[in-house]
């Protein structure tokens, strides 16, 4: 039977002399383990990056016309100190929403989108405001504005969903992303394609389908993974739009 | 079928025969092997979500109760011999979980060029 005088620690009661020792050593141990422990997994995070909602710069609104990929852009015509004119933007609507049925109707025209902004390095969306008060028409004709086909590439990198990656989350990319990722790209947000290095001064590009559909459904396993690619790569103002081809998605190693 | 896929099909799977558990253990199994349950429904439908899940111990159990081989004084010697075992293999298993994902997650391809493996057909409008 048990000893009655071996120590036994009881937590309302004074420590006995015998445990004092090793309660000390497993408090130390413990503690700066556990915060030892969090630090390494920390270091071995990759950078999530600069990206985030720009609300420090208040609403933006800007001119241009309208162009669906199928995903909806902004060619902006007559801009702000923040968005230049010549710059393309990618629409997004709150949430994981996209802004499709506002843009259809505008498509090819003049319009004025108001909204916040998101920033990544040369990567940008704005997400708008509801209604017209987000994207409506605007007075003038639109100009005729050329896209320059580019070629077909050969790529290697990530597919995310523009959203997210240009500043709504922190991560917006990587595997801890991917779910998010996929529910952005089903509700018809802007994917972007990450490239390892800059195509054409570029390193990242909108996708679309190979049929100038919306990114298909059977590649959404290779969102958030590193992987390769090919696919015809157009500029639109100053933005590299990427029509990528499925059959060719691979997984790196 | 992806990863994904069959992560899915699995857990339907596994639900699926939960379900079937569920349904004959709770009208059949339960006033045969507890006397105290009989008669007694409004709770039983609490059950089923944790017979989703450990429905093969429900079935164990189940037989172990019918066929008479249960010893109720020896019901905890189990988990109680296992628990040195497992206090130590949990922590070092979430350790090895994370150093694995660690070691075997993919490298940034930075090393990889874009390459154009073709020229632009025609310039549009």
């Amino acid at each position: 039977m048990s000893d009655k005088d071996t120590p036994f620690f009881v937590g309302y009661l004074p420590v006995p002399k015998g445990l004092r020792g090793l309660l000390l050593a497993v408090c130390v141990l413990f503690i700066s383990g556990l915060a030892g422990f969090g630090l390494a997994l920390g270091v071995a995070q990759d950078d999530p990056g600069e990206g985030a909602f720009r609300f420090d710069y208040g609403r933006q609104t800007v001119t241009g016309v309208v162009e669906l990929t199928p995903y909806p852009l902004l060619r902006v015509t007559e801009g702000n100190e923040r968005i230049p004119a010549g710059h393309t933007l990618m629409l997004a609507g709150g949430g994981k929403t996209n802004v499709e049925r506002r843009a259809i109707p505008l498509e090819g025209q003049l319009a004025r989108a108001s909204g916040v902004l998101l920033q990544r390095g040369d990567l940008d969306m704005m997400q708008l405001r509801g209604g017209r008060n987000g994207l409506g028409p605007a007075e003038g004709v639109a100009p005729e504005l050329p896209t320059e086909p580019l070629g077909r590439w050969k790529l290697a990198g990530e597919i995310c969903d523009g959203k997210c990656l240009a500043g709504a989350m922190r991560p917006g990319r990587g595997l801890a992303h991917k779910a998010c990722a996929n529910l952005c790209l089903i509700g018809k947000v802007p994917p972007v394609f990450v490239s390892s290095q800059p195509v054409d001064g570029h390193e990242f590009l909108l996708i679309t389908g190979p049929d100038g559909g919306h990114f298909p459904e059977s590649a959404y396993h290779y969102v958030a993974q590193f992987v390769s690619l090919e696919g015809e790569v157009e500029r639109r103002g100053d933005l590299l739009v990427l029509r990528i081809d499925p059959e060719t998605l691979e997984v790196l190693d | 079928m992806n990863q994904a896929e069959m992560i899915l099909m699995g857990l339907r799977i596994w639900g699926s025969i939960g379900a079937l558990v569920a349904g004959v253990f709770l009208t059949v199994g339960m006033d045969r092997i507890d006397e105290d349950a009989r008669e007694a429904y409004i709770f039983r439908p609490l059950l089923i979500p944790g017979i989703l899940v450990i429905w093969p111990l429900v079935l164990w159990r189940w037989y172990l109760y019918e066929t008479g081989r249960e010893v109720w004084a020896r019901r905890y010697d189990p988990p109680r011999r296992a628990h040195f075992a497992v206090g130590w293999m949990l922590p070092l298993g979430i350790c090895a979980i994370i150093v694995t994902g660690l070691s075997i997650r993919q490298q940034w391809p930075a090393d990889i060029a874009p390459e154009r493996l073709s020229a632009p057909a025609e310039v549009s409008q």
